[in-house]
């Protein structure tokens, strides 16, 4: 398995550092002066402040709601349990950014709540706002995340020292959160990266309030001035990495192995009513709001003048029913692909990184984990200006005349960059299961004599599919939305459903856009249920 | 399954070098399509073009822009040349790092760029972005709706209005503003919804417009009061239309091809044309330097400047156009009766930075 783990490197280096790099040399150079690079780092500055105070708001609250939630869903019972876990995933499948525009209509000047209800006139725009929306979206990632720990838990342990007399906050404390932490800190990391690099949110409902992926955005499309977004980019870069950096010292040093993979009876009869009724409440709060956001778009999508007139009409989806639908399967295809391919290279190097002897471990993981770091938006420009260079980024000094080896202008440029851009979550899930996964099982067939490729093919594949299957559905579901790492490299020919949302956005057509959003994850939600399926099927046969 | 795991790393592989097999194919295809006969003008139904050939029926263009709004004009332009254009939709900004940048390596994607402030075309000009192209038809329009040194041509007319929401006026008992001056109005503190000139082309060009007609002085000392007005300027240039609309903002300067329909679609909106005279500019059309359809490009410009391209635009754009011999179609503003700005687009391209210095200075004021 070596060749394939230092192919896999190689690539990764290739296609993640050759790009990132540019963009960070492509803000120094042509050096000037040192006086010009502190100027733009300065002017962004306050920007980074503001996206530091978002990004630590909605990961404190995005955990606090997932954890809550994941507690509340999957170890207490009580009615509307199942239901209530459909609404917590909604946000998988999220129409991107007719969101913010539901929350304009319902909390702004003129709201449906705040206006018509209340009788208020308050501005929506600025950080609340911002956070709101982001705590909205971004909780389902970290109640997924922490979910998948709950159901690996092993009870036994907490039953063993209930009886030998310890009180239920410190089994609570000591065990049962503790056995969680890996998957609570991996879901604080991704919340935090996704809210440090939201630029659609922000540019919506911030007004004034712009954050530093914003500001990075209305540098390149407005300013025309990409070199001080590079320097503005490379500044956000640097708490993302400092964060990787503690959460692996965080978690590296304890290990906690379960044995078995799903546990059937983990419904826990021991918390105290009140903290049951506060976790409960919260998970369906959440749940609650969610689905009303949804209503709220669904509504917009079929009524005259969303926020204005609610007469009921078809019009809007008739509109986008005569659209081309070429962009659609675009995206379908895009998503399909780099989401396989990303998820099942993400999932084998987490077990080469973590149960393989190589060299160049950390740098591996650190590598792979980078774009989770970088803005989307950053990510294109430095595929852009990296790999507009002949064979394939590295003849830009020498070899100009080669043409054909120039990667961008062709249709794959978008695959690489969602496949290598999104292994980091297949990594994170491969890492996740890990943690619970005992290697002794794998010793154990090792000193019985079982060759590398069985032990490989016959206990940690299996084991792993679950990882390779979470990764996908979230690829799969983010690559369908996602805009910013691809706007500078789509082609004239293939053409994504959600820029032409994201133009139709802009020229006040909101029942269009709602209907077009809402009609985007739609057939999401329908490709998800249909891999679902097959994803079962497959499972049931290898069993 | 140490196979598979070799197979599925050749598959990867395979994968991504396909791209560049197919580059390599494609390459050939895309070669130089024949000159035209310099001898003959083809003469079309209402369009002319001295570089058309029935063998470029089949030819594909890449088009930027920055609306979808262009995708009826383009089928009609397939309808009458058999020349495809498929068009991709980007901000200004975006087209103009893409451009730079795919010059910069040699890849050409697009052939045609058609929609965008003039700002950014004359910009692009001037980096050698843009491949020169004296159109025979050039002739039929006015001097201010082309570039003098022929690397773009003025298509349909881009206005600045107000969009108004009545409701908000009626509720609040203001006056309905008619003249820049009424935008300056107390009630309308906080109200008055601009988009960022340095981001937005709309705002630029209305900040522009007020310094060179009030003259530099009393135009910032009106700036600084508008600026008053405006509880924060938004990013894009279609954010006011869309604050007004949601009630955000009582008042939005909006830029628009001349229509009505935020009007018609809202019964609480109302447009307003200021009376003392408001900004605009041409939608321009160009070609992109590098390009490998050269002919088929030229064609493109010579039929949208043509009385034919024209109606089309006028038509299904459902807007004003550069050519004063189309007839306007119902709904649309008539230009005479609308007080424009005189504007110099060239001089406002080379005054962007020293302005928008300026003005950042009257934002720290504040």
């Amino acid at each position: 398995m070596a060749i394939p783990y230092y192919l896999m490197v190689g690539l990764l280096a290739y296609f993640v550092i050759l790009p990132v790099a540019g963009v960070v040399l492509y803000g120094a150079f042509p050096f000037e002066s040192l006086q010009y690079l502190l100027e733009s780092a300065g002017r962004s500055l306050p920007f980074l402040g503001r996206s530091l105070f978002i990004a630590f708001f909605v990961t404190g609250f995005s955990v606090a709601v997932g954890l809550a939630a994941s507690i509340a869903l999957w170890r207490f019972e009580f009615r509307g349990r199942r239901l209530l876990r459909y609404a917590m995933v909604l946000p998988m499948i999220n129409p991107p950014f007719v969101g913010s525009i539901a929350f304009i209509m319902l909390f702004g000047k003129r709201g449906l709540i705040t206006h018509a209800l209340l009788g208020l006139s308050v501005s929506p725009f600025g950080w609340v706002g911002i956070a709101v929306m982001e705590i909205l979206s971004l909780s389902a990632l970290a109640y997924l995340i922490i979910s998948s720990s709950v159901v690996k838990i092993d009870t036994s342990i907490e039953d063993a020292a209930r009886n030998l007399g310890t009180p239920e906050p410190v089994i609570f404390r000591g065990i049962t959160l503790r056995s969680m932490a890996p998957e609570i800190s991996a879901a604080a990391v991704l919340v935090f990266l996704a809210s440090m690099a939201d630029f659609g949110t922000p540019l919506i409902i911030g007004g004034a309030y712009q954050t530093l992926a914003s500001d990075l955005y209305i540098q390149i499309t407005g300013l025309y001035d990409m070199r001080s977004a590079a320097v503005s980019g490379t500044l956000l870069l640097l708490p993302c990495m400092l964060l990787f950096a503690v959460q692996r010292r965080l978690v590296k040093k304890k290990n906690y192995y379960a044995m078995g993979i799903a546990n059937p009876d983990i419904v826990y009869r021991h918390y105290s009513r009140p903290l049951r009724r506060v976790l409960t409440g919260m998970a369906g709060l959440y749940g609650f709001m969610v689905t009303m956001k949804y209503l709220f778009i669904v509504i917009g999508a079929f009524t005259r003048q969303w926020g204005y007139d609610y007469a009921p009409t078809l019009f809007h989806m008739r509109t986008v029913l005569e659209r081309d639908f070429s962009p659609f399967l675009n995206s379908i295809q895009l998503a399909f692909f780099s989401a396989f391919f990303a998820s099942m290279a993400g999932v084998l190097l987490s077990y080469m990184i973590k149960r393989k002897d190589f060299r160049l471990k950390r740098t591996a993981d650190l590598v792979a984990t980078l774009p989770a770091a970088v803005p989307g938006i950053l990510m294109g420009v430095g595929y852009l200006v990296a790999f507009k260079y002949p064979i394939m980024g590295i003849g830009r000094f020498w070899m100009r005349e080669m043409p054909p080896l120039i990667l961008l202008g062709t249709g794959i440029i978008i695959y690489l960059i969602c496949i290598f851009r999104y292994m980091n979550v297949g990594l994170r899930t491969g890492y996740a299961l890990l943690e619970h996964l005992n290697p002794n099982i794998e010793e154990a067939a090792r000193n019985l004599g079982q060759t590398e490729g069985k032990i490989f093919s016959e206990i940690a594949l299996p084991l792993m599919a679950p990882a390779f299957g979470s990764a996908f559905f979230k690829n799969f579901s983010t690559t369908m939305t996602t805009l910013g790492a691809i706007i500078f490299l789509l082609l004239p020919s293939n053409k994504v459903a959600v820029q032409q949302i994201f133009q139709i956005i802009t020229s006040s057509a909101m029942g269009v856009a709602a209907a077009m959003a809402l009609l985007l994850s739609l057939v999401t939600a329908v490709m998800l249920a249909v891999f679902r399926i097959i994803n079962a099927k497959l499972l049931r046969i290898k069993q | 399954m140490k196979r598979y795991l070799w197979i599925l790393m050749a598959l990867v592989m395979v994968f991504s070098f396909a791209g560049c097999q197919a580059a390599q194919e494609e390459a050939p295809a895309a070669e130089e399509t024949p000159a035209a006969e310099e001898t003959g003008v083809f003469e079309g139904d209402g369009w002319s073009s001295a570089h058309y050939t029935p063998d470029m029926a089949g030819t594909e263009l890449n088009l930027y822009g920055v609306t979808d709004k262009v995708r009826p004009i383009l089928d009609i332009f397939e309808a009458d040349t058999g020349i495809r254009v498929e068009h991709l939709t980007m901000k200004n900004g975006e087209i103009l790092q893409r451009l730079e940048n795919e010059y910069d390596s040699g890849v050409v994607i697009a052939d045609l760029w058609f929609t965008g402030g003039a700002d950014t075309f004359i910009n692009a000009a001037e980096n050698g972005l843009l491949l020169q192209y004296e159109s025979a038809n050039g002739s039929d329009l006015d001097d201010v709706m082309k570039d003098p040194n022929h690397y773009w041509y003025g298509t349909s007319l881009t206005l600045v209005n107000w969009v108004v929401n009545k409701d908000l006026i009626a509720e609040k008992n203001l006056k309905m503003p008619e003249t820049w001056e009424d935008l300056l109005q107390e009630g309308l503190m906080d109200e008055v919804s601009m988009s960022n000139p340095a981001s937005s082309g709309t705002a630029y060009n209305v900040v522009s417009a007020i310094l060179q007609t009030k003259g530099e002085e009393a135009g910032w000392a009106y700036l600084d009061q508008l600026i008053a007005q405006v509880p924060f300027f938004t990013a894009r240039g279609s954010d006011p239309a869309n604050m007004v609309v949601n009630g955000e903002a009582i008042v939005g300067i909006n830029a628009s091809n001349g229509d009505r329909d935020l009007e018609i679609n809202n019964a609480h909106i109302k447009l307003v044309y200021p009376k003392d005279g408001t900004g605009w500019w041409p939608q321009p059309a160009a070609i992109i330097k590098g390009t490998k359809n050269e002919d088929a490009a030229k064609v493109f410009i010579d039929w949208i400047i043509s009385k034919r391209g024209m109606q089309v635009t006028a038509e299904s754009r459902y807007a004003a156009v550069a050519r004063d011999d189309i007839e306007i179609p119902e709904g649309i503003v008539d230009i005479k009766d609308i007080a424009l700005f005189p504007t110099d687009f060239q001089a406002n391209a080379v005054k962007r930075d020293a302005i928008l210095e300026e003005w950042a200075k009257h934002l720290e004021n504040k």
